[in-house]
């Protein structure tokens, strides 16, 4: 059974699925879907369907009725609904066959013509709901009465005279019948257009416009969108793009039949609601209306080809809108609800034994309160001290959770001050050669504070992973760093999938979440080192100028990298078994290093760890406070040796003083605790420690 | 309905979306149940590090601690009283004087004034090797509530994380050799009291039910729920003297609990794999060891530890109206100490309690009121 379950969280790719759902273009797999099952089931049905000629004539046809779609997409987009839209195509394919026929204009001004007749339909549709407030269905349904009643008196008069005369012009039938590089002409302009809306809604200013007034009207008020001019405009473009597909159809079929139009804008609604567009506004694209057209469009072709009667095929449709919009509430509703159920995707892991910690025995984890001893440094003064560092006047500098670096005055110690505020949560820090502080923000990236407390974003972005399926270019929780001796900066990023808030929740999923990536100040570029790696943090350089450790906080292991030398690219286990979850290292005087454990290890969830189907559940059926968690209330700080070797542990065993340690820093003879949910600094006098090492001399030389 | 119910649980347990026995909701502390800090914020009688049970004889109190029964001075000072064999699992005073002993695998002991001891071990065919509350009824006859069949009383938990329902209430008439079952299949009762004063009406706290239940002495059965599914595990109750009952609880009830609970693959391999005491499970005290399970709210912040954070032990005493209906609630919560709160005496200092998580002995008033005796206290309020 174990064996199963490791195998199937090994290779299938579950976490893919939350992914996903987090897409926009995730919505568009049902209008996908439904296509491809349309499409294949008539070319069953009725192969003779997909003949050339056959397409090339649905496609005249697909061209007119996309056009349309996406005209009612737009205003859906925007919030609205156009039901004029049946009645704007008749009223366009009089106009145009009048100014052909009877005026025997030339094609273009034919054209204007009809796109002015529009353009007067949907002002006025779009006078009376954008700036009168009148309500889009009761107002767009009296402008189809009203259009059609207009149709039907030019009808009466017209009629005759239309079907009896035939414009003398080769570019009128052109484009009814023409073919230009094997495509008919409409299917030509219907595909520009197309890809014109799609760029606009994208792309650019207008089109997020109208999303934005679709998905909060007010909001987009009170971000200072001029909301009544865009609602007007929607039904502004949506009545010229249809009169533009009514201008084709009078070009092809050139007949002034009274039923012109007769429940277009149901189909139109159809087939823009089948494709994805949300009926309420904020939601939609110009794929979703082509998709949803296309369905439509070979759904009522091939009902008549195969021979089912008007009314049948015309209930079919109703059917199809009434279940549609059922499932576009429904979606709509669920998916965040989904999407929460799916999107924390625990995976198999087992880790390797836990060393003895039990107080009184030899191991070099057992329990003491060497702790308890620590002084306190600005308790209930500062609020979340991740790391300590000092510069080279002794000064003790922290990060705060309000996104400030606080600055303790030497030599006591009692005074502060801020330093900078950058924002976010600043975590690690160093010095680099030229006393420049770098810090790494969650949240932000990675940042450097000038001596004068200046702060300067060196990046927040690195190099995508190819085929991933979220974004994870940017930056969300930058953790520790440390300085090559050239200059490069090599910083943990934690976890791409969490925020600072939820870090411990990647720990549910004990995954390889986080990386490693490199700044190069002197290129000025970033780029990820190693990937895959479980919640990275605590990077610490050996000073052989070519490797570094870094820690594997879940996965509770200290590695070794090397980034220059022959070993470089190389990536070896130095502590695979650590009892806890190690933070950040930082060296020792002695050549040595001190490591945080920033939380221990409790057995239950080591059992937990490797059943990743229970804590999935647990996910999904515990309330978010009650879940296991690691246990990050207690904690110790460590001692090693670069081969690995354990020398020390110092334990607060009540959690007096320190209830959480995830970094120290040594400085002239004592050892400085921080802690990221702690209200204190703690200082510890060691005894056997080089009383004038300081990690800025080690690191960069003696100043001058 | 019957036929669905099945195909329901499957349904419920498949999806998760938490139906029926596989809902992991848990009642909310509400109304009378609304968590206070009266149980941290009382004074303080005695401290018996260790103690388990609390009675009162002649107005003395006592106590017991693994073996040894303690009289507990007015200064709160415990002095030797006696020696057993076994630890003492459970204690009861008969109007008459008479003592009635819970041993640890050994059954029940009791004292009578006039020196002489009866050793009862079983009920029909079942061992008292848990005995977890004993009353004496108005006739003289001694109720006993033996948890489970299989774990000692100390291993409590034990018996819910294996979803024990072996435990029996049996009564000991004054005259008989041996006890009467009265009623078998309960899960972990661990409380027993007469209703009304009656000799036949029996409320029993069914711990893993989470319920007290009416069981008829005479009819020997399981009449009915006495309360709504309440949010604790009850365990003994006291009638007040003025009406109603007072109700102490092993611990509370959590969600991860009732989902561990749910899992079965999984507790079979917290039970094989992990320590006892580090177990997803009530406890009676915690917070001392790193290696207990930890749970998001529990996580402390700024120094701080939640009251309402997510715990093992609890400390919650009830207050029930006289037909059960809970009236007040006294509690140490998630950030206090006195846990575990299960054994209580009325005395004329009020309620007395004892919390078995870290020993403390302390007095409420009979509405849940907090009472100031300790100096401790006196100084805080001042």
């Amino acid at each position: 059974m174990e064996k199963i379950e490791r195998l199937y969280y090994a290779y299938f790719p579950e976490k893919l699925l939350g992914e996903v759902l987090t897409k926009r273009w995730s919505d568009n797999f049902i209008p996908i879907l439904a296509a491809i099952l349309v499409i294949g089931f008539f070319f069953l049905r009725d192969p003779g369907f997909f003949s050339v000629g056959s397409v090339v004539e649905t496609s005249r046809q697909l061209s007119e009725f996309a056009i349309v779609v996406v005209a009612m997409g737009i205003v859906l987009l925007a919030g609205g609904l156009d039901l004029s839209i049946g009645s704007v195509f008749a009223l366009a394919n009089i106009v145009a066959l009048i100014c052909m026929n009877l005026l025997e204009w030339s094609v273009g001004a034919a054209f204007l013509a009809t796109l002015g007749i529009g353009a007067v339909c949907g002002a006025v549709n779009g006078f009376l709901i954008g700036y009168l407030r009148i309500r889009a269905f009761l107002t767009t349904l009296v402008t189809l009465i009203i259009i059609r009643s207009i149709v039907d008196i030019i009808l009466l008069k017209y009629a005759v005279p239309i079907s009896s005369a035939f414009p003398d012009a080769e570019f009128w039938y052109f484009i009814g019948e023409g073919l230009l590089f094997g495509l008919p002409f409409s299917f030509l302009v219907a595909a520009v257009i197309i890809a014109f809306w799609h760029i606009v809604l994208t792309r650019m200013k207008f089109g997020w416009h109208i999303t934005a007034v679709g998905g909060a009207r007010r909001s987009a008020y009170n971000a200072g969108l001029n909301v009544k001019r865009i609602v007007f405009l929607t039904y502004v473009c949506s009545s010229v793009m249809t009169a533009t597909a009514g201008f084709f159809f009078a070009a092809r079929l050139g007949s002034a039949g009274s039923d012109t139009g007769v429940g277009l804008e149901i189909t139109a609604l159809t087939a823009a609601v089948l494709g994805g567009n949300s009926l309420g506004g904020g939601r939609g694209s110009v794929a979703k209306s082509v998709f949803g057209a296309l369905v439509v469009l070979i759904l009522t072709d091939s009902l008549v080809r195969i021979g089912v009667s008007g009314g049948v095929s015309s209930t079919i449709l109703g059917l199809l809108l009434l279940a549609v919009v059922a499932i576009d509430v429904r979606w709509l509703k669920n998916r965040h609800k989904i999407l929460n159920k799916v999107y924390v995707s625990p995976t198999y892991f087992k880790l390797p034994d836990m060393p003895e910690t039990a107080k009184g025995t030899d191991s070099p984890y057992a329990i003491n309160d060497r702790l308890r001893e620590v002084s306190l440094i600005g308790k209930g003064q500062i609020e979340g001290p991740e790391d300590v560092i000092f510069d080279r006047h002794d000064n003790l500098y922290c990060p705060n959770r309000h996104g400030d670096i606080v600055r303790f005055k030497a030599p006591d110690y009692s005074e502060w001050e801020i330093f900078s505020h950058i924002g976010g949560h600043p975590l690690g820090m160093a010095f680099d050669k030229h006393d420049n502080l770098n810090v790494c923000v969650g949240g932000m990236g990675l940042y450097r504070v000038s001596p004068d407390g200046t702060p300067e974003k060196l990046t927040d972005e690195t190099n995508r992973t190819l085929f991933s399926v979220i974004d994870d270019s940017r930056l969300k929780l930058a953790d520790d760093l440390d300085i090559a001796p050239d200059g490069r900066v090599f910083f943990s990023e934690a976890t791409i999938r969490y925020d600072m808030q939820d870090w411990p929740q990647d720990a549910l999923e004990s995954r390889g979440n986080g990386r490693l990536i490199c700044y190069d100040p002197n290129t000025g570029s970033t780029h990820t080192v190693l990937r895959n790696l479980q919640f990275p943090n605590g990077v610490c350089m050996t000073g052989d100028g070519e490797s570094f450790l870094f820690a594997e906080t879940w996965g509770c292991r200290i590695n070794r990298y090397w980034f220059d030398g022959k070993k470089k690219g190389q990536c070896e286990t130095v502590i695979p078994d650590l009892p806890g979850y190690p933070d950040n290292i930082n060296k020792a005087s002695d050549g040595t290093f001190w490591l945080a454990l920033v939380g221990m290890r409790s057995p239950a969830l080591d059992v937990a760890l490797s059943m990743p189907g229970m804590r999935k559940r647990m996910a999904k059926r515990v309330a978010r406070d009650e879940w296991l968690f690691p246990n990050i209330n207690t904690g110790c700080v460590l001692r090693f040796d670069i081969d690995g070797n354990v020398i020390e542990s110092m334990w607060d065993l009540g959690g007096v003083n320190h209830p959480m340690v995830t970094s120290m820093r040594e400085h002239k003879g004592y050892l400085y605790l921080g802690g990221l949910y702690n209200d204190r600094i703690g200082r510890l006098k060691l005894a056997n420690a080089d009383p004038d090492w300081t990690s800025q001399d080690d690191y960069w030389g003696k100043s001058s | 309905m019957s036929l669905m119910r099945p195909i329901k649980q499957g349904l419920a347990r498949v999806l998760g979306g938490g139906g029926g026995d596989y809902s992991v909701t848990v009642p909310v502390m509400d109304g009378p149940l609304k968590p206070n800090d009266v149980i941290e914020a009382t004074g303080r009688i005695a401290h018996i590090p260790g103690g388990a049970n609390i009675a009162e004889i002649d107005g003395t109190l006592v106590a017991s601690r693994g073996p040894d029964l303690l009289t507990v001075s007015a200064s709160g000072e415990a002095a030797p009283r006696g020696t057993y064999d076994a630890d003492i699992t459970a204690l009861a005073v008969s109007d008459r004087g008479a003592i009635a002993l819970g041993l640890s695998g050994r059954g029940v002991v009791i004292e009578n004034p006039d020196g002489t001891r009866r050793h009862v071990d079983s009920a029909g065919d079942r061992a008292l090797t848990c005995v977890t509350a004993l009353a004496f009824l108005p006739d003289g006859a001694l109720a006993i509530t033996n948890g489970s069949a299989e774990f000692a009383p100390e291993a409590w938990f034990h018996d819910l994380m294996h979803h024990g329902a072996s435990g029996v209430v049996a009564v000991l008439d004054p005259g008989a050799d041996t006890a009467t079952l009265v009623a078998t299949g309960l899960r972990y009762p661990s409380g027993i009291c007469p209703i009304d004063g009656s000799a036949d009406r029996l409320a029993v706290s069914e711990a893993w039910r989470h319920r007290l239940v009416e069981i008829s002495r005479t009819g020997r059965k399981v009449v009915g729920d006495l309360t709504e599914e309440l949010p604790l595990y009850p365990s003994r109750i006291v009638p007040l003297r003025d009406g109603g009952y007072a109700l102490c609880n092993l611990s509370v009830r959590s969600q991860l609990i009732e989902f561990v609970l749910r899992e079965r693959r999984y507790l079979r391999r917290m039970i094989r794999d992990v320590p006892p005491e580090f177990w997803i499970a009530p406890a009676l005290s915690s917070k001392h060891s790193f290696k207990e399970p930890l749970q998001a709210g529990g996580v402390i912040r700024l120094g701080i530890h939640k009251p309402w954070a997510p715990t093992r032990s609890y400390g919650a005493i009830v207050g029930l109206t006289p037909d059960f209906h809970p009236a007040w609630s006294a509690h140490s919560r998630a950030d206090g100490h006195r846990h575990g709160v299960t054994s209580l005496v009325q005395t004329s200092q009020g309620l007395v309690a004892l919390a078995q998580g870290n020993g403390d002995l302390f007095a409420i008033s009979e509405t849940g009121a907090p009472l100031a005796q300790a100096e401790d206290t006196a100084k805080d309020a001042s």
